[in-house]
């Protein structure tokens, strides 16, 4: 008799991080749903302007204004003209229209949101784990800027910078990450006074190490859940600059411009609203279905079920 | 997201019936029943609408386009701003409430010219008081004239009163050699009035009821800062004295002006309204959604796409009358791009005015093919401007650039609102079309309208939107504008010839010669195009049938104290 234990035959092979948290995130059918829209909507927004013959967004026909869905005609200098989802009140197509604001929206919600989570996450983590004094001036300075008035920031620097589409997304990035950041610290406080951090310590590792390595996998739950909720955040922010003249300029248009120019016109052509807003209210649910299913996916402890 | 979807005002609501499901418990859809039935009735009592209670109380609620720039007669140019001028001061002559050409006396009882009407004697009421109780003298008047023709105030429309000898001397020497004493202005005693002018003017009753001749009341002005400062605290309500049918209450920055009946003025028995507040809409469309839901009696505009439902329906609310104004595009002619000649002369024969009219602006708006427009009977402006690609093509060729592309990159401004956007965004197609403009040069920039006239005033744009509307019924209210040395020209153009057949215009008695110099003046001015027009205004409002006694007028100058409210 053997005090150790039998050793199976086959050795089982070793799973990843990431691998188990993809096999849990494949059964939930919700979250893989939304995945596989968001990458249906980006592909159409990136690949679509490419086909010939897909219809310039700013070209405008004003003989065929305010065509509904599905309607086609002909143009002043005598071409035929169809419009998927109709056309607004200068005859610009709406679907081309949604197609590249999609591309504005995506691209701020997407760049934004990264700038937002790089920083946050290390600026939070680094912070919370030093700890001292340290933490106490990184975290003053966090409030500092909490207090700025965001969009006097905005004017100030578009006055300065001129009005640069990458300005808005350093701004809204440079606003977003103080969120991010305090819950970054908060986690890594309650984290570093686990065993597995005084063990990391105990062995050696280099500060960097610890906080690279160990810590800031661990605070993945809550940033992921976070992420997914700063996205639309950040893609109504920039609909807001818009509006007030400091985003998107006309002609061109983002979701948001869209939106707000089709509620202007609700009572007369209400098509110019509901087709955006589909749009964007999907992409939206999307991202919190898939950031929900992520974070289950990723920290199965802190799953509901 | 209150910002991007407005939310429907609470008055416009009912509950709407609810499908309650067999599932749900009878206990439950008895509570649920009740209330439901409580939601409805308290939905179906007809509640008091805003412009109900305004009208009981003798309010009138107006739009009035963007948020006043200043309450002082002698800093405002926008006509939103003109209107609250006109409803707190009084002038000496001022707008009959159905007749433009009619002169209503104001300050003024009578007044008599000389034959040549160049000398003009006025004799004020001895009745007239400013808000406080003083009395309104002929020194006030003086002291106002000069107040804006200070050539330190810089008011950005003294040139109004050019019509007076010296004027454009004294406003225009900033060396202080003329003297104030030179010009034409003299009170002979406290109640009569004397405005000499150097050429004949018939039509000076008409000028003088412009929100530039009306007066300031010296002791307040000089109280909070001397006569020349801008922007002190005089203005603000408490401060502010007036001399009109209404004062000055409150002014919430942002949301409105509000004037109430002037206790001291001397007709306030005529007086119908209690008072008048003046709404600051930006966005035509909120403002359309607050006509219907009750909050206001009056709109400023009536957003385009909106016109053919009101006019599907035969709503009596929806009013469209012609306007003596003119929507134009100005150049900067003193930048590289714009200062050329021919490529002002491309842009301006690329642009399809009559797809304009009848698309994107839909209120019968007339097409111009001049900039001033024409009056039945009066001046006929020539028909210069027209729609020509080919020619356009030809011009920008002259200009110097072999293909539209290779056109430098410029700026196109407008101030905040959804209607000027949506001219723009036509008028760089058609570019494009046309020309082959890329459209990816011209950037459109939006900003809110007092930021906005700074921007034009400092010639810090390339291509700009305006619009001008005019202070009486003569050419001369437009054609004046692009003179040299006007304070509202704007374009940095400045032309000799145009300069001296101004002049030479001023001095002819005879109106139809007069007219003939005038339409020779324009030629010079549309073979030059410091600016483009694209269309004549019609005005366009909705207005609530509570409202009475406001006529149809072409110069849009409603007198308040006529206006009546009464509830059907």
């Amino acid at each position: 008799m053997s005090l150790l234990p039998r050793h199976s035959e086959t050795i089982e092979k070793g799973t990843s991080l990431g691998r188990d948290a993809w096999l849990r995130l494949k059964k939930n059918k919700l979250a893989m749903m939304s995945f596989w829209f968001i990458i249906f909507i980006t592909a159409a927004c990136v690949l679509f302007p490419a086909f010939p013959g897909f219809p310039d967004p700013n070209k405008t026909h004003l003989v065929l204004k305010s065509q509904g869905p599905f309607s086609s005609g002909v143009s002043a200098e005598g071409e035929k003209v169809f419009f998927l989802l109709g056309s607004d009140h200068l005859g610009h197509d709406i679907f081309s229209r949604i197609i590249h604001g999609g591309r504005v929206s995506l691209m701020v919600g997407l760049i934004a949101t990264a700038v937002s989570l790089t920083i946050g996450l290390i600026y939070g983590a680094v912070a919370g784990f030093i700890g001292g004094r340290t933490d106490s001036v990184m975290m003053r300075i966090v409030d500092i800027l909490y207090a700025l008035p965001f969009f006097i920031t905005v004017i100030i620097l578009t006055t300065y910078f001129g009005n640069h589409l990458w300005l808005l997304f350093v701004c809204i990035g440079a606003v977003e990450w103080l969120t991010m950041a305090r819950i970054v610290r908060a986690q890594v406080q309650s984290l570093s006074k686990q065993e597995f951090i005084e063990a990391a310590r105990s062995l050696g590792l280099s500060k960097w190490r610890i906080i690279f390595r160990h810590l800031i996998p661990n605070t993945l739950g809550p940033v992921i859940v976070y992420t997914t909720l700063t996205v639309p955040a950040v893609m109504r922010l920039e609909a807001i600059l818009s509006f007030l003249g400091l985003g998107v300029q006309p002609p061109n248009a983002s979701w948001g411009s869209l939106i707000k120019e089709g509620a202007d016109r609700m009572a007369s052509d209400p098509y110019l609203l509901i087709f955006p807003a589909i749009v964007f209210g999907l992409t939206l649910f999307a991202l919190n279905f898939l950031g929900d299913g992520l974070r289950d996916a990723l920290d199965p402890k802190s799953s509901k079920d | 997201m209150n910002l991007l979807l407005p939310q429907l005002d609470q008055t416009g609501y009912s509950p709407g019936p609810n499908r309650v499901q067999s599932r749900i418990q009878q206990g439950t859809v008895l509570v649920f029943g009740l209330i439901l039935c409580s939601l409805l009735l308290s939905g179906c009592g007809k509640r008091e609408s805003k412009v109900d209670r305004a009208t009981r109380e003798g309010m009138l609620l107006i739009g009035n386009g963007g948020e006043p720039k200043a309450l002082d007669p002698h800093l405002v140019t926008s006509v939103g701003d003109s209107a609250i001028m006109r409803a707190m001061f009084e002038g000496l002559v001022t707008y009959h409430p159905s007749n433009d050409a009619t002169h209503a006396p104001g300050v003024a009882e009578r007044w008599e010219a000389n034959d040549k009407k160049t000398v003009w004697t006025f004799y004020l009421r001895k009745n007239a008081k400013w808000s406080n109780g003083d009395p309104v003298t002929a020194h006030d008047f003086v002291y106002s004239y000069h107040r804006i023709l200070h050539p330190e105030m810089g008011a950005p429309y003294a040139s109004m009163l050019y019509f007076l000898r010296n004027a454009k001397e004294y406003n225009t020497d900033k060396e202080g050699k003329v003297p104030f004493e030179d010009v034409g202005v003299k009170a002979l005693d406290d109640y009569t009035l004397e405005l000499t002018l150097p050429n004949p003017t018939p039509f000076l009753p008409d000028v003088l009821k412009h929100t530039t001749w009306l007066p300031v009341h010296k002791p307040t002005i000089e109280k909070y800062g001397g006569m020349t400062e801008h922007f002190t605290d005089w203005q603000k309500p408490g401060n502010s004295v007036s001399n009109g049918a209404f004062q000055v209450t409150k002014w919430r920055v942002g949301s409105y002006v509000r004037v109430e009946k002037n206790p001291y003025y001397w007709d306030k028995d005529n007086v119908k309204l209690n008072g008048v507040e003046f709404y600051a809409f930006e966005n035509s469309f909120t403002e359309e959604r607050a006509f219907r839901n009750g909050l206001i009696h009056k709109t400023y505009v009536v957003p385009p796409n909106l016109i053919p439902l009101y006019k599907e329906k035969k709503s009596p609310e929806l009013r469209l009358e012609p306007y003596i104004g003119t929507y134009f595009y100005r150049f900067n002619c003193t930048n590289e791009v714009t200062g050329n000649v021919h490529l002002r002369r491309a842009l301006s024969a690329a642009i399809d005015r009559e797809q304009i009219v009848k698309y994107v602006t839909q209120a019968g708006e007339i097409p111009a093919y001049a900039f001033t427009p024409p009056t039945e009977g009066g001046y006929q402006p020539p028909r210069r401007v027209k729609f020509d690609p080919a020619e356009a093509k030809e011009h920008l060729k002259n200009a110097g650039y072999a293909k539209g592309s290779d056109v430098p990159a410029f700026s196109l401004f407008i101030n905040t609102s959804e209607s000027h956007t949506a001219v723009a965004i036509a008028i760089l197609d058609m570019w494009k079309t046309h020309l082959g403009i890329d459209p990816k040069k011209v950037t459109i920039k939006n900003q809110e309208w007092k930021v906005y006239q700074v921007t034009i005033q400092d010639l810090k744009y390339d291509v700009a939107r305006s619009g001008w509307i005019g202070d009486y019924l003569d050419p001369k209210t437009f054609l004046s504008l692009f003179t040299s040395d006007d304070t509202n020209n704007h374009t940095g153009w400045a032309n000799d010839e145009y300069d001296r057949l101004f002049a030479e215009s001023d001095n002819i008695g005879d109106e139809a010669k007069r007219f003939e110099k005038l339409e020779q003046l324009e030629n010079v001015l549309l073979d030059e195009l410091p600016i483009t027009p694209i269309y004549w205004y019609t005005t366009k409002y909705l207005l609530n049938d509570d409202v009475r006694n406001w006529n149809p007028l072409l110069l849009d100058n409603h007198p308040f104290k006529a206006v009546e409210l009464i509830a059907d």
